[in-house]
């Protein structure tokens, strides 16, 4: 029998040593990588005259960087929601079907790049990037992250918290990046939905605390990332460009401040 | 771009009541919610045997644990999963002086459940247990119809995806949190967790003799305490807290014989946790 050993209580010290108050500093592993991620709704379901452009656009920031693309859900993910939701299903079970969609949209993203390197990531394939980014592809994965049936319920309702958005936003925090773009349908955020709100205000520049401090009813990025942008170790800023407008991608890949930047502040 | 920020819209829409709806809005999101969703495997029992607690420990534990799991076959539907233990920490140890992101930690640390799995399935093997690998997710009805003992590793499948933890460094989203979700995503009856100690006391009862044991508690009651270690995954508790169908969580001794039984059977035993009012 084996008992718990002086061993075991050292390595837990040493533990609570390494995780302590500003002891751990973890290594970025491909800081240079720009994830950005292409909008369901917002992009996808546009079709042709949204899409065309922005792929042009990612074609020439390959030249500059090297890029990891996480594709959105959009009309369809909500169809299978709705439907799920109507059966009572739980949260779970949502996540889990919740993944098809943003995967049928990174195979078709895949399939319109395939002659610029476009190549179709499993999340199993993550490992294999630095090879991807070698040989010039452009990997283009689901945007959800792996959680399925493991997805927690959230506080009231029975819609997945983490969806695309935050897939891509925690695949940008582990390679180690300091900013994740969000491709959207609207100069970034707004103090209301645009498209229903003449009022809203744009927010151009906003600290994640400061925008949690709002409290809005509604937002542009799933909420968990402005969550996760204020204890996050890597990523600073995440931001929303309108794949709408003509260059704001490449713009805002060089650095250039277009749409909504939302910082870490504090 | 005519159309950003317009009211027409050129998009094809399926037309559901989420349909060019922003899923963040909270009114929309609140409208989703039911106290009660589809149980899906409602007559099943979560048993997750611990890493440290139970199967570091060797013979001595598992032996006799084993034998229990064998006689309750036939009796309970129910899933076993399994914890990491010493190696995990070790893991930890090593990765975190190492510099490995919260989600490479989180992503190293199944291999070891793994190992724990496979020792687990090798001494239940001739009493119908099967290790079940998660793409084979859905043949578990036909594992439990079968009187089959299906033996899962607990923690969830996060990975590098794990979000950044709110307190510390390492992954939030452990083993008894695992168990916990997939048993609450199927609407089992219950978890019961088997450790080492005789439920959950106030302080480590193996390093403070004046701890006393916690019988009976609700999610929120536990979380009020601001214990600085739990005995189980925060994440679980908070868990708990919003569960839907899986109300009742178990913490028993395994050194104790019959415990796990009786905590099946519904009976008081080690720790009761509940979610209470929702």
């Amino acid at each position: 029998m084996i008992e718990t050993t002086q061993a075991t209580e050292k390595i837990l010290a040493e533990i609570d040593t390494l995780a302590g108050e500003g002891a751990f500093s973890p290594v970025a592993l491909m800081p240079e990588t720009r994830v950005l991620k292409i909008g369901g709704q917002s992009i996808m379901d546009r079709g042709r005259a949204a899409l065309f452009p922005l792929l042009e656009e990612i074609v020439l920031a390959k030249q500059k960087y090297p890029l990891l693309i996480g594709a959105g859900g959009g009309t369809r993910a909500r169809h299978a929601y709705d439907t799920a939701l109507d059966l009572g299903m739980p949260t779970g079970v949502l996540a889990a079907i919740g993944a098809y969609v943003p995967r049928q949209n990174a195979r078709m993203l895949q399939m319109l790049l395939a002659r610029h390197g476009g190549i179709f990531i499993l999340h199993d394939d993550f490992e294999k990037l630095p090879l991807y980014f070698r040989l010039g592809c452009i990997p283009i994965m689901t945007g959800m992250p792996p959680f399925s049936y493991w997805e927690k319920p959230p506080e009231k309702g029975r819609i997945p918290m983490h969806r695309t958005d935050a897939g891509v936003f925690l695949s940008a925090e582990f390679l180690g990046c300091p900013r994740v773009w969000f491709v959207k349908d609207e100069d970034g955020l707004y103090t209301a939905d645009p498209k229903k709100d003449a009022g809203a205000r744009h927010l151009p520049r906003i600290g994640a605390r400061e925008l949690l401090a709002m409290d809005l009813h509604d937002l542009i990025v799933e909420r968990v990332c402005v969550e996760y942008l204020c204890r996050a170790r890597f990523v600073r800023e995440i931001q929303i460009v309108n794949g709408l407008r003509r260059g704001d991608l490449l713009r805002a890949l060089d650095g250039e401040a277009v749409g909504t930047i939302i910082y870490r502040d504090g | 771009m005519d159309d950003a920020g317009s009211r027409t819209d050129p998009r094809p829409h399926l037309e559901t009541r989420l349909a060019r709806e922003s899923l963040v809005d909270r009114g929309l999101v609140r409208s989703t919610h039911t106290d009660v969703e589809l149980p899906i495997l409602p007559d099943a029992y979560m048993v997750g045997l611990g890493g440290a607690s139970v199967m570091d420990r060797g013979q001595q534990i598992v032996r006799p644990l084993v034998e229990e799991i064998a006689g309750l076959r036939g009796r309970y539907k129910f899933v076993v999963g399994v914890g990491g233990g010493a190696r995990v920490r070790h893991t930890y140890r090593i990765g975190m002086d190492l510099g490995i992101p919260t989600g490479g930690l989180a992503q190293l640390v199944g291999a070891m459940e793994e190992c724990n799995a496979i020792l687990l399935q090798a001494c239940l093997a001739k009493h119908g247990s099967i290790l079940m690998a998660r793409e084979h997710f859905w043949e578990l009805p036909l594992y439990l119809d079968s009187g089959s003992i299906p033996i899962v590793i607990s923690i969830p499948p996060y990975h590098f995806w794990e979000p950044p933890p709110e307190h510390g460094a390492l992954p939030e989203h452990g083993s008894d949190f695992g168990l916990f979700i997939m048993a609450e995503v199927l609407g089992m009856k219950s978890l019961v967790l088997v450790k080492d100690t005789d439920g959950i006391f106030t302080a480590d009862p193996k390093k403070d003799p004046s701890a006393t044991p916690i019988r009976r508690t609700t999610a929120a009651e536990l979380l009020a305490r601001n214990l600085p270690s739990y005995g189980v995954d925060r994440e679980m508790l908070v868990a708990l807290s919003r569960a839907r169908n899986l109300l009742r969580v178990q913490v028993v001794s395994g050194a104790r014989r019959g415990a796990l039984e009786r905590a099946l059977a519904g009976q008081d035993e080690g720790t009761v946790l509940t979610r209470g009012a929702s």
